[in-house]
């Protein structure tokens, strides 16, 4: 780049000559440059405010120091980041967004990962010179799950702006004047809209801390899971949260191609079932326990032998919570056994789309265009009825059905078909009718147990991986956690369809989620020249496969 | 056995006379200076557990956790001393206090006394000097469970 180019400007940062697309901002552009700037206002997910003032620079334009968040790059500017100048400016910011906080780090949930606190350590100076009184502001809920610790806020005003043009329902403000101004709602409209839960993860400071999460863990000790939320077929990126196996909170994690910087309240309040009592935790042939998983699941393997090779009825019901892999593993079952593969989809809900773009989608299921992508497109549809008038018309040898969907309530018709079948096996997080009429009763792995990948509505793959480390199933042991929540051990159907297929004879041994993966890409023209390690943090669209709203199926 | 240039060299005993060879001196020498502390009764023994040694400024024994001029634990629940423990033996739950001027408080807090290696840490790390050390050593129990002390038994020391 000897001369620049359309639409860049050649500008200087710390005295090296760098060049930047025309139209960015000092900290964007740094940023790029590997140059990072604090700041509280700024979100690269929101407009410009320009009030925290920490992201103070020198530049050659103004005697003054810039606020770097909202001044463009041009040719010929000179930034100094760290020039005496500038440490001075940002060391004085800092020292009085601290002069009214109140320092309750030991008892802020937002100890940890507070901007606050690390930017006080960088930028701040080494003690307060204030020695008057402290501002105290208000401590109140604000909604259903946010509560609002007024002394904390340092009115940065993000939740406010998400509020007006995220989310677009605006109940955020900023009230009274001067150091005395605190974000409120109006009287008697609480925040409770399905975004609410973000402006908790972009506050800066611990002043809006959700209800859920309160003092429930420190941010520190949680063990952190990328993985992707089940709720609905947006599939968007989160991290998953744990403290010693059990799930904390889940947090959003920034892909633009999906949810941006965001996610609803319904998917990141949505995992409590994964640790509810009633949960389906050990194996069991009718209603006594199986004593050991491997025995259940040589039971599985002995029904599907018996099957093998076409000579009786077979069908399965596969549900839109199964990855990709164990999606395949039902193909070779079916393939060996000649079954009929129907599928069934949970009751489709409201779509939304918000004004920043936001959409939650309708269809409450995380993997139906990758289970249709392995198992065919009318999987869900003809095929789906066809299971359902052969279960219905009597003589099924065996059926399988899987019932991962996390609210217990299933097709009436569709599970008075099944108990129809000879022999009965459900895959289930939570009894239901399905497993009341199953004679094998396996459990069922929840999307926080899962490895695998999910396809998302826009034909976009990305990876599911499992918060459980190996070494917490001993804490599925009752009583060796004080927690009131149970957090059972399950191994996914991943692991059980593969030990059937072992003793069946046709596969030598189980593998791992990466390498059913691998037999997958080479079988299925969707995931040819895909892998495990290959895909991207952020996904990667899948080829051939029609995107939203083009397929069959209407959401609405 | 290597000699290095700094050792001392060997000292050679004197030669032993015939009394000497005898060892019968150097025996009534024993015997004399034992009978001088028999006299002089300034022996350092105690006659535990009827006496107790004092403990030395700073010694580090079982914890407390302290209470404020209310009553209620002074622990905030911040998990600073649990951060902090290399021996990962304290177990903190928090939930939201009770009273007015008070956002958080421990549930449960138990400290398993047979990991504890006594360091002292938590009581360092602690913002609001909430849990200390006492001088308290000799405690023992016939289980292990009895040696993890929950709060209740923590206030109590």
């Amino acid at each position: 780049m000897s001369d620049s180019g359309a639409g860049m400007v050649s500008w200087v940062l710390n005295g090296d000559p760098v060049e930047s697309p025309a139209g960015m901002t000092i900290l964007e552009a740094a940023k790029a440059h590997g140059a990072e700037l604090p700041h509280f206002c700024y979100h690269p997910g929101l407009s410009i405010a320009g009030n925290c003032r920490i992201c103070l620079v020198e530049t050659n334009r103004s005697p003054k120091p810039a606020i770097s968040c909202s001044e463009r790059i041009s040719d010929g500017l000179e930034v100094q980041t760290h020039s005496e100048k500038a440490v001075e400016a940002r060391e004085g910011v800092m020292e009085f967004q601290l002069i009214n906080h109140p320092l309750d780090c030991p008892v802020c949930d937002k100890a940890g990962e507070c901007t606050l606190q690390d930017y006080s350590f960088d930028h701040g100076p080494d003690e307060s010179r204030f020695v008057e009184k402290k501002n105290i502001r208000h401590t109140k809920d604000l909604g259903p799950t946010i509560k609002i610790w007024g002394n904390r806020c340092i009115v940065c005003t993000r939740c406010i702006r998400f509020c007006d043009e995220i989310s677009g329902t605006g109940e955020l403000c900023v009230v009274a004047r001067g150091d005395r101004s605190v974000v409120d709602v109006f009287p008697g409209i609480p925040i409770d809209n399905p975004l609410a839960g973000n402006v908790v993860d972009i506050c800066p400071v611990g002043a809006l801390i959700s209800k859920d999460f309160m003092f429930q863990s420190r941010v520190w000790n949680n063990e952190h899971t990328e993985t992707v939320c089940g709720g609905c077929a947006r599939g968007c990126n989160v991290t998953v949260e744990t403290n010693e196996g059990f799930v904390k909170r889940l947090m959003p994690r920034e892909n633009t191609d999906v949810n941006d910087w965001w996610m609803c309240d319904f998917g990141r309040y949505g995992w409590r079932y994964a640790h509810d009592d009633r949960r389906v935790s050990v194996p069991r042939r009718g209603a006594e326990a199986v004593e050991t998983e491997l025995e259940a699941h040589r039971d599985l393997g002995e029904l599907v032998r018996g099957a093998w090779g076409g000579s009786k009825k077979v069908a399965i019901v596969v549900d839109p919570f199964l990855t990709c892999e164990e999606a395949h593993l039902v193909g070779r079952v079916a393939a060996g056994t000649g079954a009929t593969v129907g599928g069934w989809l949970p009751p489709s809900g409201d779509e939304l789309t918000f004004p920043g773009k936001f959409k939650i989608s309708g269809e409450k299921c995380p993997n139906r265009r990758g289970v249709e992508a392995v198992l065919g497109q009318e999987v869900f549809g003809s095929q789906a009825k066809a299971v359902e008038s052969m279960l219905n018309s009597g003589g099924v040898d065996l059926v399988i059905v899987f019932a991962g969907f996390p609210n217990a309530d299933c097709p009436d018709a569709l599970a008075s078909a099944v108990g129809k079948a000879t022999a009965r096996v459900a895959f289930t997080l939570f009894d239901g009718a399905w497993s009341e009429a199953a004679d094998l009763v396996l459990p069922s792995a929840s999307v926080f147990e899962k490895e695998g990948t999910y396809v998302n509505e826009d034909g976009r793959l990305q990876r599911v991986r499992s918060k459980d480390r190996p070494g917490d199933a001993q804490l599925a042991q009752p009583g060796l956690h004080s927690a009131s929540i149970s957090s059972p051990w399950v191994t996914s159907e991943l692991v059980a369809l593969q030990r059937a297929l072992v003793h069946v004879g046709d596969a030598e041994r189980s593998l791992s989620a990466a390498g059913v993966f691998r037999q997958l890409a080479d079988s299925n023209e969707h995931f040819k020249g895909q892998s495990h390690r290959g895909i991207p943090a952020t996904g990667v669209p899948l080829g051939g496969l029609a995107p939203a709203g083009v397929g069959e199926g209407s959401e609405s | 056995m290597g000699h290095d240039a700094h050792a001392e060299p060997e000292k050679k005993p004197g030669k032993l006379g015939l009394l000497g060879k005898a060892y019968l001196p150097a025996i009534a020498q024993g015997l004399l200076h034992t009978l001088g502390h028999i006299v002089k009764w300034d022996h350092n023994t105690l006659n535990y557990p009827d006496e107790k040694r004092a403990p030395f400024p700073g010694y580090r024994g079982e914890h407390r956790l302290t209470r404020d001029e209310q009553g209620r634990e002074k622990c905030v629940a911040c998990f600073m001393c649990s951060t902090v423990c290399p021996a990962h033996c304290i177990e903190i739950v928090a939930e939201e206090a009770p009273w007015p001027d008070r956002e958080k408080r421990p549930k449960i807090f138990n400290i398993d006394m047979m990991r504890c290696i006594y360091c002292g840490m938590c009581e360092w790390a602690c913002p609001c000097e909430a849990i200390e050390l006492t001088e308290v050593f000799n405690i023992p129990v016939r289980t292990r469970a009895e040696k993890i002390y929950d709060k209740e038994r923590l206030l109590s020391n």
